[in-house]
């Protein structure tokens, strides 16, 4: 039998391309299919001419805006790889889809940050373009991440990338940077993205990772090349995604029906470099329960919790706390009790027995208790003094 | 570093205490064991940051364990795995073994090594866990006598040393039954990647009983090149489908006797990777599907894959099969298995 002729449409000028292809090629290898490939020579995709093509299959890359529409009505199986949507009406219909998980590919680099004891955030992303959809899914991950978590997100767009914008685009990099607060770890939606950080945090004299921590998404060798300060980097799934494709349409070519297929890989790594090697002043225990605390100080919980979040011991955690902070883990809950309470005095229009239960506090009393001996003034006081009233 | 003195934990049903010890290494690392069957309770590893997170899956205390249908973190005899239909002729004679899931032998029976008391010494930086399993233990032949030999070196690797003798022909297959989550954030090992040395495995039936050895190339259970767990699941194949995940006994390359990586799973949030090494012929990996509504340590129940497990073993009722006198130990032989967990970071 004729081995199956397959075309392979991918721009395979990124690393992510090449490594969807080598998957494709190890499937092929570990099984001694047969399949007669078609690529453009120049490894660039040229969708338009496609239906001239005489094969049994297509694997081909669905960011590619034109795909869908291109390949809806070709009668040989095809099979998608590209981004995954939050909202699943972002997939297009009838296809097997495989993914690299946007939203997985996000978290692991900002868990990654979190680790390095940052607690700002920032995304550097890619103005809205067809071309790119990626990029806005990875900018929707990165909002949802610090939306859950409570912490501070901010996004910057930036502006499209062009030889004659370039350099409008770099300055207002370098303004935006300029006024974050730091330090701050960014979040940057690819390589190329994280390249151009790099290169502004140089121009503005801004220190990385000591003000700056920025972790990219491709870990492309091409970034590495171009960047003076080594960059950290999420490694995508791309080769398991090519032997995921191949082993679908190998199955399609069988007869099998894929139709509903959707893969989505998670990322298989990250390196990390220079770029996100953040050394915070504080002890990273410290910092680490200062995160716990900052996201469930107000759900009661103890000393306990936080040391076993931390992973260290009650009596390890004190010394650390007692170090840093000339504070008592105890002592820095109650202190973000307070400090929660007070903005909601001062911000809402809640009542104070509202606000205690809110805040973690066990009841209103002991909420007062608290105020007479910390801020020598009762909560009704510090309401008097801080809530803005309304005219009535 | 010495193992710790032993410290109190909880009790048998018939009043009977038991203990917990500890063993460290220099890096800070701590593994908890108790005299009840053995069990792993916990493993705090250091993660890519240096920072001690806890790698296994446990319930909150001896009564749970006691219970439990899980195996969590134990070592389970005398059979390994399964039997099918609880029953197998050794020498000419019909044996029945207890039946304890869907008809089907597993992992020792009913009252298996897995919840009984072991002897334990320690012996410097290693413990010593000894069990004498009596003639008729689970409905087996033979009285069978296991030591095992559990050190913490200061490589991270945990590694295990059992010998067993027998007065008379019995079939034997002892495994460690850790749950491993290398994320301590993330109750989840999907987005785990498993490497798994092999080129075959066994395709199961209904009753996860052997029904054939196949290849892995073209399906979703090779894994001779890293990938991620989770991703792998939606891969469209029928043993997956009869297992509701992975739960399968892997043929690894080289000659069983001798020690050899079979396995290695990384966590890429961690940076956490686990390598198992082992002298037995078969690997079974569990991605634990149906861990659901197990408790854990602190009143949390888990979810479906919050763990896996790499047990390393003879083939699942083996000694129903061509190979079976590889599966029996005879009197005055000394069966002996060598498997290590090591944990380090990438």
């Amino acid at each position: 039998m004729a081995p199956h002729r397959i075309a392979l449409l991918f721009n395979a000028n990124k690393v992510y391309d090449r490594q969807v292809i080598a998957g494709i090629g190890q499937y092929l290898n570990s099984t001694r299919v047969e399949w007669d490939l078609f690529m453009e020579e120049d490894f660039r995709s040229r969708m338009r001419d496609i239906h001239q093509f005489r094969g049994d299959g297509i694997i081909a890359d669905f960011d590619d805006p034109d795909a869908p529409d291109t390949l809806r009505d070709l009668h040989i199986p095809v099979v998608a790889v590209g981004g995954s949507y939050h909202d699943p009406a972002g997939y297009p219909d009838g296809v097997p889809y495989i993914a690299t998980d946007n939203a997985r590919l996000v978290r692991l680099a900002y868990d990654h940050l979190i680790e390095q004891g940052l607690g700002r955030f920032a995304f550097y992303g890619i103005p809205p373009n067809p071309g790119s959809r990626w990029a806005q899914e990875r900018e929707h991950a990165f909002r949802a991440i610090v939306q859950e978590e409570a912490v501070e997100g901010l996004v910057y767009q930036g502006l499209p990338t062009s030889a004659g914008g370039w350099g409008t685009a770099v300055e207002h990099l370098v303004a935006w940077l300029g006024g974050l607060p730091k330090p701050i770890g960014i979040v940057a939606a690819t390589d190329a993205r994280a390249r151009q950080l790099l290169q502004a945090c140089v121009i503005g004299g801004v220190a990385v990772p000591e003000q700056v921590a920025i972790v990219g998404i491709d870990n492309d060798p091409m970034a590495q090349l171009l960047t003076r300060i080594p960059l950290t980097s999420v490694i995508q799934g791309a080769e398991e995604m090519g032997r995921t494709a191949a082993h679908l349409l190998h199955q399609m070519l069988r007869g099998a029906d894929c139709t509903g297929t959707r893969v989505l890989v998670p990322p298989v790594g990250i390196n990390v470099q220079a770029s996100s090697k953040y050394q915070p002043l504080r002890s990273p225990h410290v910092m680490r329960a200062s995160h716990y605390i900052r996201q469930y100080g107000c759900l009661g919980i103890k000393t306990e919790q936080v040391a076993d979040y931390v992973g260290v011991s009650r009596t390890v955690l004190e010394e650390h706390f007692k170090r840093e902070l000339k504070q008592t883990v105890h002592q820095a809950i109650l202190q973000h009790k307070l400090d929660a309470a007070c903005q909601l005095i001062a911000q809402s229009d809640a009542s104070l027995a509202d606000i205690a239960v809110r805040c973690g506090f066990t009841s209103l009393q002991y909420m007062y208790a608290v105020f007479r001996r910390e801020y020598d003034c009762t909560p009704r006081q510090y309401l008097d003094l801080h809530r803005k009233t309304t005219a009535s | 570093m010495p193992v710790s003195a032993a410290t109190a934990w909880g009790h048998l049903p018939d009043g009977r205490p038991l203990h917990r010890w500890t063993l460290r290494n220099a890096t800070g690392a701590q593994v908890d064991i108790t005299d009840l069957g053995g069990t792993l309770l916990s493993w705090l590893a250091p993660d890519r940051q240096g920072r001690l997170g806890e790698v296994l899956l446990g319930h909150a205390d001896a009564a749970q364990y006691i219970v439990s249908d899980a195996y969590m973190g134990a070592i389970v005899g005398r059979w390994a795995n399964r039997i099918r239909a609880g029953r197998f002729t050794l020498d000419g004679i019909d044996y029945r073994v207890d039946r304890n899931d869907h008809g089907n032998h597993l992992h020792g029976g009913v009252h298996g090594f897995h919840i009984q008391r072991w002897d334990v010494e320690t012996e410097g930086d290693a413990l010593l866990l000894r069990l004498v399993s009596p003639e008729g233990d689970g409905g087996f032949p033979g009285e069978v006598r296991v030591q095992l030999r559990i050190r913490l070196d200061d490589e991270g690797s945990l590694d295990l040393r059992y010998d067993a003798t027998t007065d008379a022909p019995t079939p034997l297959s002892l495994t460690a039954h850790p749950y491993f989550n290398l994320n301590d954030r993330r109750p989840d090992i999907r987005d785990h990647l498993i490497r798994i040395d092999a080129d075959a495995f066994l395709a199961i039936d209904a009753g996860a009983i052997p029904v054939g050895r196949e290849n892995v190339a073209g399906t979703a259970f090779d894994f001779r090149e890293a990938a991620p767990i989770g991703s792998r699941l939606h891969w469209p194949d029928p043993q997956l489908r009869v297992a509701g995940g992975f739960d399968h006994c892997y043929i690894p390359h080289g000659a069983p006797g001798a020690v050899r990586t079979v396995a290695v799973v990384t966590e890429p949030s961690s940076g956490r990777r686990l390598t198992v090494d082992t002298d037995r012929p078969g690997l079974q990996f569990y991605s634990g599907q149906k861990l659901t509504g197990q408790p854990g340590r602190r009143g949390d129940t888990y979810g479906p894959f919050a763990g896996f497990a790499l047990e390393t073993q003879a083939f699942p009722d083996q000694m129903n099969g061509p190979e079976a006198e590889g599966a029996i130990l005879r009197p005055g032989q000394i069966w002996r298995q060598h498997t290590r967990y090591r944990l380090d970071t990438v």
